[in-house]
């Protein structure tokens, strides 16, 4: 009896089986071969014209704004009534603004970490620690040259080692403490130097394996000395914020954890003592940051009233930039910063502009730089004896002609269109065309894969039914890995496979976790192919020396890893590497700007020719306001961490239809 | 559930049982459309335009093909379409898609296109329609690579409704037999044995299912990727069923023929598959029925957040992802939703089918959920 | 057996299962080639040294058998660690469980308001289009997934602009009067109620009809009829009574739905709950956070099936704690 039910419902499932299991055979197919390129609408010339038309429209429409000028020192009334002497204030440069009114933007991903700017490991946290803290120098929105901030002047010395910061006369903490040169000599002498939290400020102020001494002069002057003259060094401050010695003093004192533990996001902000334009007054975690308006900051307007304008400046913290559109649109936030605004966005929101009573600026290319890399590392793990990566592979990916043709073959308009829906630029280079340092002369090129095909044969690589050997007859075939979770990454890796596969190469596509890949490239150079990004300056290119030294951190495409001591070095170093080495070096040593620029051109030129990274494209920086905030006048060059974001002039920033709170 | 609650199955009940599933009406049309789903999976190949890698790069985030009627004159014709182009406006940052009327590309019905192995085994070319390049008929719309929306809807269909059962292939007998011997063993070994079942089961399910899809190794082929997921799919499912199986078989074995089978000198392990099991049957049938949408459902979870059946590989959880990246845009493409329809109509039709399942093989199951 | 001594030993019974759960999900984080300071190596701003303090810092470098035994330790003493973000993990899941918990309640408390009377309902009319309605409403409600109706009714938000989208409050939160901000909150929690209350409702309705059907055919409703008994009081005195008691046994299991269903729905939403932290948590690979949460849910997974227990004893004498 209950082993003939038994059976039946084996009989049952057996059925069902039958039906779906042939679905199965679809699941397990890798891909298929691709159809035969199809004829398209226009030539290709055709094409590829149409696409640099729109670039260069879409360049020139970028949002540019009259340069104001320098800024002017003005003498105000001091902000201590016992005082005799004036305060010397800057002048901001924008029109007379309305006092009071809260201006609200937003963050998306995660909330900031620590108050502490000299803690800060994310950008988040230093986005908001740059709202609160002012540096001796900032770059110039207009010029990108530096201007003095804090300080009243930065002159570099005859012997171009000895730099001399006077401070203004008259500066406060938020609390009433004076701010003087003990701050900026505790900053740099104790905080930076001994590496109390984040270590890199360090790095970057660190010329040839020295830290520069700093002397105090007098209460408003300090001074600089570096071992070797260092022609990046004054723009290397605008990484370090002046910390209030009076507060911070006694946490040095105390073991370097505890540095890390003060002023986290969970303390009350009533302890926070600031010196730039706000200060936290509430914080909910998951939701917003609150600021408020720092009386005692030393800039002001036209008519010599002190700055902030605004009363308030409220951050909320959104988890995705849907919803900061969303919340835009429903008028809960009144800006948008860049990063929100992407590709498919934009066009939405140009629709909506004239309604929604709000402006879209273009701020140009982003600083970054999307790029494909292969790994030509060639030696062996220590650890294990093996190669890292199998010497036939190592014989492709060394080989300059290789890259190249792989370099040729990818169609970057095709990205630059599916990937950010036209809104983007291709990218060639190893700057974005946003540096100031970008070469000019290295021409864009478009997808050739006859001209790929050609360089392939020059190496000895043989095509044969659609299929790509290389001259000892092994199938060319590797891994391409990116980190997972992002469709747009996702949709670029496809393209590159399916762009190659027209050369006859079989790549797999693996997304992988973020953190895995980070591990892999930076640490157990287990990698074949990769895609990824990474941030870039538009002012200074020294800033990505870590990138292209040979012993850098992230040498990527060739990483050399730490010995047992701790160091790395780079024996195996390959000419072309030796020499990017040496034009950073050059450029870091010289003050001469054409120098510079010829030091900077030629490593571009280097990286051009031998394509150890093949960039792809890199995006637009577009911010939308709404109307009714008043002075906002952004430019490619005033962009920092979000949220200060675009506003580089955020003291001047107003409601124009504030009410008096 | 006590003993006297359970109905024995024989084979007259199952006759009886599937007679009147097919005669209910709403449980004839669901299973009608799991069918048609699966037929639909099964020669996906051929029943689609395009196949679920081929794209056409210079096309991508298109919206629907229009599909023609009526020709220049305004007179009803064989259904055609235009070709499509994209052109970019710098100014408006919008990136149009408009026809070229010039040519008229009529669809071809049972046309050659690319080739396939129908089930695997056999070499063909033959597709249920299409058109001549270089016109694409995408007829809800190409993704973000190019492809084409409506053919990779039949090829997630084909990893969205099989991880279904094979997550139940594998979780119920392992579900089955644990939940057997710990019932049937009792004392210590029972204790234990449910102890760890219960502990799986006091994990809320979807934080379980993402922390074990997170450690999943990086270098997986998609086979492998979607090989593992099925089994922690299955590692959630089985516990459940465990212990209730354990209290079916306590119970059963008080029962008199158990007992005379122990006293006829019967080995225990014969006398749990022979005798014990089988009379939960009826409820391991039902069970299954509804634990398949909640095995798809789970996949779409995962796929959704990405966690899931990876790129290129299509599923219907990883198609709506692109809603999810598009979701201010939403109203103005609205296709975007339609694997999450699909999904729905699975789960709805499974759902359907297990109620009425459960109401004709035996109506005081009502406790199962 | 009273209940304190009912609860208290149903608290120790359930310490070795949190044991060995806690055990499970140790095992599983520490089972992939994790990284969790990826983030910080990506940039190229911040130096070895500086990872290597971080390092220190989340004691990443030890084997796993003392981590497990160092958070064990910390646990005991109610430090529960701080997240690779840097702040408390307490501090955050109180945060996030609070809101997740308040979500919870509401869709319980929703869910039962509305199933309850439509299960009873569509039992006394069994067979009428009533009847028929709600079997077609809970069909659908049992089959939808969460983030499907999320994405749907985000975008009846965006086309009407009547909902706000995503979140728990308004950015202007703190200037508004304490009515003003009881009425924001359940603005936003409108769309992640709804949803989850449709989905959830299915079930208990569908239970209580059957509940109650069953019951009806019990003797003990015959012979209140055969008394004269008005019908009214025949269900609601007689029936309902003894049809509710699975129902409370299930709201155990509605804890577990919630806090599974909810975790998609608030990403959709972007609702800052308990859901969402653990599942960022678990593709940051946050350690400390993701076995915190995982425990937390477990935990309250636990204690609504205990409070269910207790309540079935409250409502049916008859049921002994055993």
């Amino acid at each position: 009896m209950s082993n003939q039910s038994s059976l039946l419902s084996l009989l049952i499932y057996l059925i069902s089986a039958a039906l779906f299991l042939p679905s199965l055979f679809g699941c397990t197919t890798k891909i298929a071969e691709t159809p035969k390129q199809d004829t398209v609408l226009q030539s290709k010339t055709d094409a590829e014209k149409t696409a640099t038309e729109a670039q260069d429209a879409l360049t020139r429409s970028i949002y540019r704004v009259r340069d104001p000028g320098p800024f002017k020192l003005v003498t105000v009334k001091s902000l201590d009534p016992n005082s005799k002497t004036t305060d010397e204030c800057w002048q901001a440069r924008g029109e007379a603004g309305k006092f009071g009114g809260t201006l609200t933007v937003s963050i998306f991903g995660r909330d900031p970490k620590t108050y502490n700017y000299w803690d800060h490991q994310d950008a988040e946290s230093a986005g908001l620690g740059l709202l609160m803290f002012d540096r001796l120098v900032e770059i110039d929105p207009w010029t990108g040259k530096m201007n003095p901030r804090m300080a009243k002047s930065v002159t570099v010395e005859k012997d171009k080692k000895t730099f001399t910061v006077k401070l203004r006369r008259g500066l406060k903490w938020s609390d009433g403490h004076a701010l003087n040169a003990d701050d900026v000599e505790f900053t740099f002498a104790t905080i930076i130097k001994r590496g109390f939290g984040n270590s890199s400020m360090r790095d970057t102020l660190t010329v040839y394996g020295q830290f520069p001494e700093v002397k105090k002069i007098d209460d408003l002057t300090i001074q600089f000395v570096t071992p070797r003259p260092f022609a990046p060094f004054v723009s290397m401050l605008t990484n370090a914020p002046i910390a209030p010695k009076h507060v911070l003093e006694p946490i040095t004192k105390r073991p370097m954890e505890e540095f890390h533990a003060f002023w986290s996001i969970n303390c009350d902000p009533k302890t926070l003592v600031v010196s730039g334009p706000f200060k936290v007054g509430r914080y909910v975690p998951g939701q917003r940051i609150e600021l408020e308006r720092n009386a005692n900051y030393s800039m002001v307007d036209k008519n010599g009233a002190r700055l902030p304008y605004l009363s308030k400046f409220v951050i909320a913290v959104v988890p995705d930039q849907n919803t900061q559109i969303l919340k835009f649109y429903g008028k809960e936030l009144d800006f948008l910063d860049i990063r929100t605004v992407r590709g498919f966005d934009a066009a939405l929101m140009k629709q909506r502009e004239s309604t929604g009573d709000f402006t879209m600026f273009n701020l140009g290319p982003n600083d970054g730089t999307q790029f494909l890399m292969f790994n030509m590392n060639r030696r062996k793990d220590p650890k294990t004896n093996k190669y890292y990566v199998k010497p036939i592979k190592q014989e492709w990916f060394n080989d300059r002609n290789f890259r190249l043709a792989v370099s040729h073959a990818i169609s970057r308009k095709r990205l630059v269109d599916n990937i950010l829906r036209g809104v983007g630029l291709p990218l060639y280079t190893a700057e974005s065309p946003a540096s100031l340092y970008f070469n000019k002369a290295l021409k864009p090129y478009p997808q050739d894969l006859n001209y790929s095909r050609a360089l392939l044969q020059k190496s000895g690589f043989v095509l044969k039914d659609d299929v790509l050997y290389d001259r000892n007859g092994n199938r060319v075939e590797f891994s391409l890995t990116t980190n997972a979770g992002n469709s747009g990454r996702d949709a670029t890796c496809i393209m590159i496979v399916n762009d190659l596969k027209q050369l006859g190469m079989k790549v797999y596509y693996q997304p992988i976790d973020f953190n895995i890949m980070i591990d892999k490239t930076a640490h157990s150079c287990d990698w074949e192919a990769v895609m990824m990004a990474l941030t870039g300056d538009k002012v200074e290119p020294y800033n990505g020396a870590n990138i292209w030294k040979a012993d850098g951190r992230l040498h990527m495409f060739d990483q050399r890893l730490p010995d047992k001591n701790g160091t790395v070095r780079a024996p195996d170093a390959r000419d072309w590497e030796k020499e990017i080495e040496e034009c950073f070096n050059k450029a870091g040593t010289t003050f001469d700007e054409k120098l510079r620029h010829r030091y900077f051109d030629r490593y571009q030129e280097i990286v051009y020719e031998q394509q150890p990274l093949i960039y792809l494209y890199c995006l637009l920086d577009i911010s939308a306001a709404n109307n009714r905030i008043g002075n906002y006048r952004p430019t490619p060059l005033g962009i920092t961490y979000t949220p200060r974001g675009s506003f580089h002039n955020i003291e001047e920033i107003y409601i124009k239809k504030a009410v008096q709170n | 559930m006590t003993a006297a609650d359970h109905t024995p199955a024989t084979p007259g009940l199952w006759k009886t049982a599937i007679m009147k599933l097919w005669r209910d009406k709403v449980a004839r049309l669901a299973l009608l459309v799991l069918m048609f789903f699966y037929f639909s999976a099964a020669f996906a190949d051929m029943l689609t335009p395009y196949s679920m890698h081929f794209n056409d790069a210079d096309l991508a985030n298109a919206p629907p093909t229009v599909v023609h009627f009526k020709d220049r004159k305004g007179n009803s014709c064989r259904p055609y379409i235009h070709s499509v182009e994209r052109s970019f406006d710098p100014a408006t940052f919008k990136q149009t898609y408009s026809e070229r009327k010039d040519k008229q590309y009529p669809i071809k019905f049972l046309c050659h296109g690319e080739t396939y192995k129908l089930l695997g085994l056999i070499p063909m070319d033959l597709h249920l329609f299409g058109v001549d390049a270089p016109a694409r008929l995408f007829l809800i719309g190409s993704d973000i690579n190019g492809r084409d929306n409506y053919s990779r809807l039949f090829f997630g269909a084909q990893k969205s409704l099989t991880i279904g059962f094979l997550g139940l292939f594998i979780a119920f007998p392992i579900g089955i037999i644990y939940g057997g011997i710990s019932g049937f063993a009792g004392g210590r070994i029972d204790d234990v044995m449910m102890r760890i079942a219960e502990a799986i089961i006091s994990i809320p399910s979807f934080y379980l299912l993402i922390g074990l899809a997170a450690i999943l190794p990086p270098e997986m082929s998609s086979s492998e990727r979607f090989a593992l997921i099925t089994v922690i799919l299955s590692f959630i499912g089985w516990a459940t069923l465990a212990r209730i199986i354990r209290g079916m078989v306590l119970a059963i074995k008080e029962e008199e023929f158990v007992q005379a089978a122990f006293a006829v000198g019967m080995p225990r392990f014969e006398t749990i598959v022979k005798h014990v099991l089988p009379q939960t049957s009826s409820f391991v049938i039902v069970s299954a029925t509804l634990q398949v949408p909640s095995f798809i459902l789970s996949e779409s979870g995962l796929s959704f957040i990405g966690l899931g059946i990876q790129q290129p590989d299509a599923s219907w959880g990883n198609m709506l992802k692109a809603a999810l990246d598009n979701v201010n845009d939403l109203l103005n493409q609205p296709w975007l939703i339609a694997p999450g329809i699909l999904i729905f109509l699975t789960i709805l039709c499974f759902n359907s089918v297990g109620d009425v399942l459960r109401d004709v093989l035996d109506p005081k199951m009502q406790g199962i959920s | 057996m009273s209940p304190a001594v009912y609860i208290f030993k149903r608290f120790l019974q359930a310490i070795p299962l949190l044991l060995i759960i806690s055990v499970l999900i140790f095992t599983l984080l520490k089972l992939s080639p994790v990284d969790p300071l990826a983030h910080l190596k990506a940039n190229p701003s911040i130096s070895q040294a500086a990872i290597k303090a971080e390092e220190e810092r989340l004691g990443l470098n030890k084997p796993a058998p003392v981590q497990y035994g160092i958070w064990l330790r910390n646990l005991m003493q109610g430090d529960l660690g701080i997240s690779t973000s840097g702040s408390s993990v307490s501090t955050l899941l109180v945060n996030r469980a609070g809101n997740t918990l308040l979500l919870s309640l509401l869709t319980l408390f929703f869910t039962w308001l509305i199933a309850v009377p439509a299960g009873v309902y569509a039992a006394v009319h069994r067979g009428k289009w009533v009847d028929k309605f709600f079997g077609l409403v809970t069909a659908v409600g049992m089959s939808m997934p969460t983030f499907l109706l999320a994405l749907l009714l985000l975008m009846l938000a965006l086309a009407t602009g009547a909902l706000p989208i995503g979140g728990l409050t308004s950015p202007d939160f703190f200037e508004k009067n304490v009515f003003q901000q009881i009425l924001d909150v359940a603005h936003h929690l409108i769309i992640p109620v709804a949803v989850l209350t449709f989905v959830n409702l299915a079930h208990i309705q569908r239970q209580m009809r059957a509940n109650l059907l069953d019951v009806y055919r019990a003797e003990y409703v015959r012979t209140a009829r055969a008394k004269g008994l008005p019908e009214n009081v025949v269900i609601y005195r007689h029936a309902l009574r003894n049809a509710i008691n699975p129902l409370i046994t299930m709201m155990g299991f509605e804890f577990s739905y919630l806090l599974s269903g909810a975790a998609l729905t608030e990403t959709v939403l972007a609702y800052p709950g308990l859901g969402r932290l653990t599942l960022e948590a678990v593709l940051t690979k946050d350690i400390n956070l993701v076995m915190a949460s995982l425990m937390l849910g477990s935990v309250m997974l636990i204690a609504g099936n205990l409070l269910a227990d207790v309540l079935l004893k409250f409502a049916d004498p008859r049921i002994t704690l055993e």
